[in-house]
């Protein structure tokens, strides 16, 4: 059977799934058979059209013998062959049915998986979708309540948003990602997160902001007692003094170097624009102080 | 003796041997270059001064330089209270607010201490017994044995001194060195214990499923063993076995007569 035409082996496929007057019923077990085969063979000859479409029904005819969690593998080698063809809604497609699929089997970490798949493989070419995928793996497992997976994922958004030069959307999914790592204990990775999103702003050379960040995040015990808020307090000073040596200087130091990638070459670019207008701003709000306390 | 005579006379020994303080003289000179603390310093160096004149006047015997002495404390006091705002104003412009609000708090100290200086026309007001226990020690007299032959000269750093002070330097520099190196590979070591530690609570749930799954396996197959062993000694029972010999041994009786009425 296995030398046999795998064209050959799908017309038969068909022919027992099709209803006619000579078959009442379709023999879906047999016909699924051939069809993964068929797939196989198609794969290995490299034709890569057509051993999609065999996945596919392969994946039709598990469903119909409702074993939704070989349908879901069937999918997913479907999709990446699609990703192979560079057919990028196809890909998703098939990814999102599969993820169901593994939902019907009450396997959400499987269903994240595919959707992570998806959104890496068209990060590039779709990164809005990329985006919506990455976001809807993290929620199914949030629900099933294993954030730490979730970790990875936020990161991948997080970096996608950098690229698109959506920097607040990019610290808000920072700040997710502190919240996921809050519920699971992991302190390091939520310190640095943090830390990560005041590099950020500072980035996108919002100091007001960056401020606000520093010291909405310096509620939480974690980040106050931790190397990176000490780190953060220093980078934030050298900006106020608008001494751009200090802040070369701070920015390199091994803190740093502990982040994500993404992050440390925003870093590395730091600081971006006039760092002089930060230090005019701030000696004025010094100066003002002092005229208050000489009206008392 | 008391405990308050041990702190003074420890206080004039040091201030004595103020000049083998490399540390301080080099405070004093980086002090230098700024208004305030040069300003700060002379103030500080007046007051000595002129503590060191009461001791004097203390010590005096004739009552008319001893009055003489006092005039020129009590001049130098004024003197030095007009300094006082001058020296505040210079405090104000401060480098940062942390050393702004530490030079104010000096600058509020110094007219206290300024009016402490005893002049001999408020003898009575003194506060307690301290001021008055300070000249006490000295009338005591802290005597040094080798006092005359202390002068410049002898405190001057010689040749092998300042060698060695250099290379105390030097290996202190490079000791410093070494451990910032230690720290940011302690830094590293850190990070990748912290990831670690979370990569492994990340494990924890899923090795307890495994742990699950693999017990649920190994019941269904200790089960499945048990029927299987109870399936086949039911096939192979001794009666069954021994009704197969039987049959065996006829089988085998009736072949033999068939050939012996064979051969015949």
């Amino acid at each position: 059977m296995s030398g046999s035409d795998p064209g050959k082996l799908i017309s038969k496929a068909d022919n027992l799934t099709t209803l006619s007057l000579t078959r009442w019923s379709a023999d879906w077990e047999s016909a699924t058979r051939l069809y993964e085969q068929a797939a196989n063979g198609f794969r290995v000859s490299k034709d890569y059209e057509k051993a999609k479409l065999a996945f596919e029904k392969a994946s039709k005819g598990r469903e119909m013998l409702s074993s939704p969690w070989d349908a879901a593998k069937s999918m997913e080698s479907a999709a990446a062959l699609a990703k192979e063809l560079r057919n990028w809604t196809e890909v998703i497609d098939f990814y999102r049915k599969a993820s169901e699929l593994y939902m019907q089997c009450d396997r959400p970490q499987f269903a994240s998986d595919s959707l992570a798949k998806a959104a890496r493989a068209v990060e590039d070419a779709l990164p809005s979708d990329a985006i919506k995928l990455y976001s809807d793996a993290c929620v199914l497992l949030e629900d099933d309540r294993k954030e730490q997976m979730a970790l990875d994922l936020y990161h991948a958004v997080t970096n996608i948003y950098v690229k698109l030069e959506k920097y607040t959307d990019a610290v808000a999914f920072l700040l997710k990602l502190g919240l996921a790592a809050d519920k699971c204990n992991a302190t390091n990775s939520q310190c640095k997160a943090y830390l990560s999103a005041v590099i950020v702003y500072l980035y996108a050379h919002d100091l007001k902001q960056a401020e606000k960040c520093y010291n909405d995040c310096s509620q939480i015990d974690a980040f106050l007692r931790s190397d990176q808020n000490r780190f953060a307090g220093k980078l934030l000073s050298a900006y106020k003094e608008g001494d751009v040596e200090e802040i070369k200087r701070v920015a390199q130091s091994r803190s740093i170097t502990n982040l994500d990638s993404v992050i440390i070459k925003l870093a590395r670019k730091l600081p971006t624009g006039d760092v002089a207008a930060f230090k005019t701003n701030a000696a004025i709000g010094e100066e003002e102080a002092l005229d208050e306390n000489d009206l008392k | 003796m008391s405990v308050i005579d041990i702190l003074t006379r420890v206080d004039v020994i040091c201030k004595r041997y103020d000049k083998y303080d490399v540390e301080k003289q080099r405070d004093q000179n980086v002090s230098g270059g700024d208004a305030f603390a040069r300003a700060y310093a002379a103030v500080e160096a007046d007051i000595e001064s002129a503590l060191e004149k009461v001791e004097l006047a203390s010590k005096e015997k004739s009552k008319a330089s001893a009055v003489a002495v006092n005039a020129e404390i009590r001049r130098t006091k004024a003197r030095l209270l007009e300094e006082v705002p001058t020296l505040q104003r210079l405090a104000v412009k401060g480098i940062s607010t942390e050393e702004m609000a530490a030079r104010n708090d000096l600058v509020l100290a110094l007219p206290d201490r300024i009016q402490a200086i005893p002049d001999g026309t408020a003898a009575t007001k003194q506060t307690g017994g301290w001021m008055s226990s300070a000249p006490s020690a000295s009338r005591t007299a802290i005597k040094f044995d080798s006092d005359e032959r202390f002068d410049n000269e002898y405190f001057q750093e010689s040749e092998q001194s300042s060698q060695f002070r250099q290379e105390y330097e030097m290996r202190k520099m490079k000791q410093d060195q070494g451990l910032d190196m230690i720290s940011e590979g302690l830094d590293t070591l850190k990070n990748m214990a912290h990831d670690m530690n979370e990569e492994l609570d990340r494990q924890v749930p899923l090795m307890d499923e495994i742990d699950t799954k693999v017990d649920k396996a190994a019941a269904d197959l200790k089960n499945t063993n048990v029927r299987l062993k109870d399936t086949v000694t039911q096939l192979r029972s001794s009666r069954n076995f021994c009704i197969d010999i039987i049959l065996l041994c006829i089988v085998l009786g009736i072949a033999a007569y068939l050939y012996n009425v064979l051969k015949k």
